[in-house]
């Protein structure tokens, strides 16, 4: 494509828009969704004055806090709270805590209600150490059933924060979680619209040490999450109590143009962040496939990477990319294990790979 | 909200609905998608009317909820917990790029060109040069800063003069 200059694209673009015919706007729904936010603000609003007289006529709450809350000082870790909602809560609130003495909240709405369709729900998450009240849309509904293990989370960053929304199964009475500061927040699960759930808020520099979740006889099991550097905890694999947990290793395994995949392995399983030159995409396996698998790790970077991961017995690797190319990968060894990432040449095919072993033999395939 | 400023916003949104709609589009590609954005973007400008049409510039309020809305779209994120042959293929034949040598008219492989853009170019190209924004206007939408908003305006347009299908198409 030629564009001349920018009068030139802004006259293709206008063009290309105008053919997208909008359906008519929604304008009494959309007006009934405003007023919904604006009813969920004054009720906010009336939380945090019911909190703050709670505080001042000494009413026990419900708390299950660190050390207490602490005016924040400068070099001190933040100082995070949470407590299950107490009564008069919202309809929806899963959970409300402070960090460093600002309080938020998370709601969920009624699955399939303010526009999220079926199957779906949004998180809200507001208050003080949040603002402004950031509502994430279209989540898929909470399921305990997501997840391997005792709860199934969802993340999210926001304006500073990390917030980790989780359901969790029947048979879980409470969870411990442990920050690298050493504090510990205790989560208990309510029920909301039919799913037990759980929900914190970190500062999104926090790091999570790792995750137990307890019944009423004792520990039932325990995770340990890939923190991404700057970004969000990643719940992959739990682990039964005494099981011993994966070694730790980390290496770069390619690079390329404006982006560079690495490899970490840990008690997590493993994880690969993509860095363009911001880390945007995370693909995390629990554990390491019989043969090979190949993960879409960047879909929305620019280019778009995949890349995978090998068993010992895998010696070559070869991508047929969708622009009918076809190379051998470069496989490089973190730890114990095999990995390789590549650039995607935009095409028309799908992406195709054969893993071989030294024999020359293929132990794996795409579509097999 | 009383009636006078009711209608006030019914008019507003009844006239932006689409430019925001085909905003929201150019960003995501996804005309349903693009349709819930903007809906909820004009909800939130609702609940804050009152302040909204005081700023002097609701299009730029609506604006910037469209590429919040959208930027938290790539923020969210569930883990892929499961070994699953399946699943990277048909991650990767879904993507958008199958589809651009099935239409060759301009306008589809124009848009198609467009989200093979990272987000965060293809914002700035729709932003810069579908709405004529000011670089600085485009860096506060983007929440960057203008250096950011050049370059990456720069490598964006380098790709898409190098987008080799539109070429093939017989464009110019």
């Amino acid at each position: 494509m030629i564009i001349d200059d920018e009068r030139d694209l802004h006259e293709r673009l206008e063009a290309a828009f105008e053919a997208i015919s909008p359906h008519p706007a929604p304008l009494d729904d959309t007006v009934r969704w405003g007023r919904a936010i604006k009813r969920r603000r004054v009720a906010l609003a009336i939380g945090v004055v019911a909190a703050a007289t709670a505080v001042a006529f000494g009413v026990p709450s419900v708390v299950h806090r660190t050390d207490g809350p602490a005016p924040a000082s400068p070099g001190r870790p933040p100082t995070v709270t949470v407590q299950a909602p107490g009564r008069g809560a919202q309809p929806g609130e899963i959970a409300t805590g402070t960090i460093d003495g600002r309080r938020w909240w998370i709601v969920a709405d009624l699955p399939g209600t303010n526009g999220a369709g079926p199957g779906h729900q949004d998180i809200i998450i507001a208050g003080p150490a949040v603002e402004p009240i950031e509502r994430f849309p279209t989540m898929p509904v909470l399921r305990a059933a997501d997840s391997l293990g005792p709860v199934s989370f969802t993340a999210t960053i926001s304006g500073g924060v990390q917030i980790q929304v989780g359901a969790v199964r029947a048979n879980v009475s409470y969870l411990r979680v442990r920050l690298d500061d050493g504090s510990v927040l205790t989560l208990r699960p309510v029920t909301v619209y039919g799913t037990r759930a759980v929900a914190f808020a970190i500062p999104a520099g926090a790091q999570i040490t790792d995750v137990v979740a307890y019944s009423r006889h004792g520990e039932i099991a325990s995770a340990v999450p890939f923190n991404q550097p700057g970004g969000l905890a990643w719940f992959v694999s739990w682990l039964r109590p005494g099981q011993p947990q994966a070694a730790r290793a980390s290496g770069r395994i390619a690079s390329g143009t404006g982006w560079s995949a690495t490899a970490y392995l840990g008690p997590w399983g493993i994880c690969i962040p993509v860095v363009d030159p911001q880390p945007v995409e995370v693909a995390c396996v629990p554990s390491v496939p019989a043969s090979a698998v190949v993960l879409n790790l960047d879909q929305g970077g620019t280019p778009e990477i995949a890349g995978g991961i090998a068993s010992a017995s895998v010696a070559r690797v070869v991508v047929t990319q969708p622009d009918r190319s076809t190379a051998e990968v470069r496989l490089v060894t973190v730890g114990s294990h095999k990995f390789f990432a590549f650039a995607v040449h935009p095409g028309a095919k799908p992406l195709r790979w054969v893993a071989y072993d030294q024999a020359g033999k293929v132990v794996a395939s795409s579509g097999r | 909200m009383n009636a006078k400023l009711d209608g006030e916003f019914r008019e507003f949104m009844h006239a932006r609905w689409p430019a925001m709609v085909r905003l929201a589009y150019g960003l995501t590609g996804d005309q349903g998608y693009a349709e819930d954005v903007a809906q909820a973007a004009f909800a939130r400008a609702y609940a804050s009317w009152a302040r909204v049409r005081r700023s002097n510039d609701p299009d730029a309020y609506v604006r910037q909820i469209v590429v919040n809305e959208n930027r938290n779209r790539f923020r969210k994120r569930r883990v892929p917990e499961r070994l699953d042959g399946a699943l990277p293929e048909t991650a990767l034949i879904d993507v958008p790029w199958t589809d651009v040598t099935r239409e060759y008219d301009e306008r589809s492989a124009l848009i198609a060109a467009l989200q093979r853009l990272g987000p965060r170019q293809r914002a700035v190209i729709v932003l810069r040069y579908w709405m004529d924004l000011t670089e600085p206007e485009t860096a506060v939408a983007l929440n960057c800063s203008v250096g950011t908003v050049k370059s990456q305006a720069s490598r964006a347009l380098a790709t898409l003069r190098q987008a080799t299908d539109l070429v093939d198409g017989g464009l110019s």
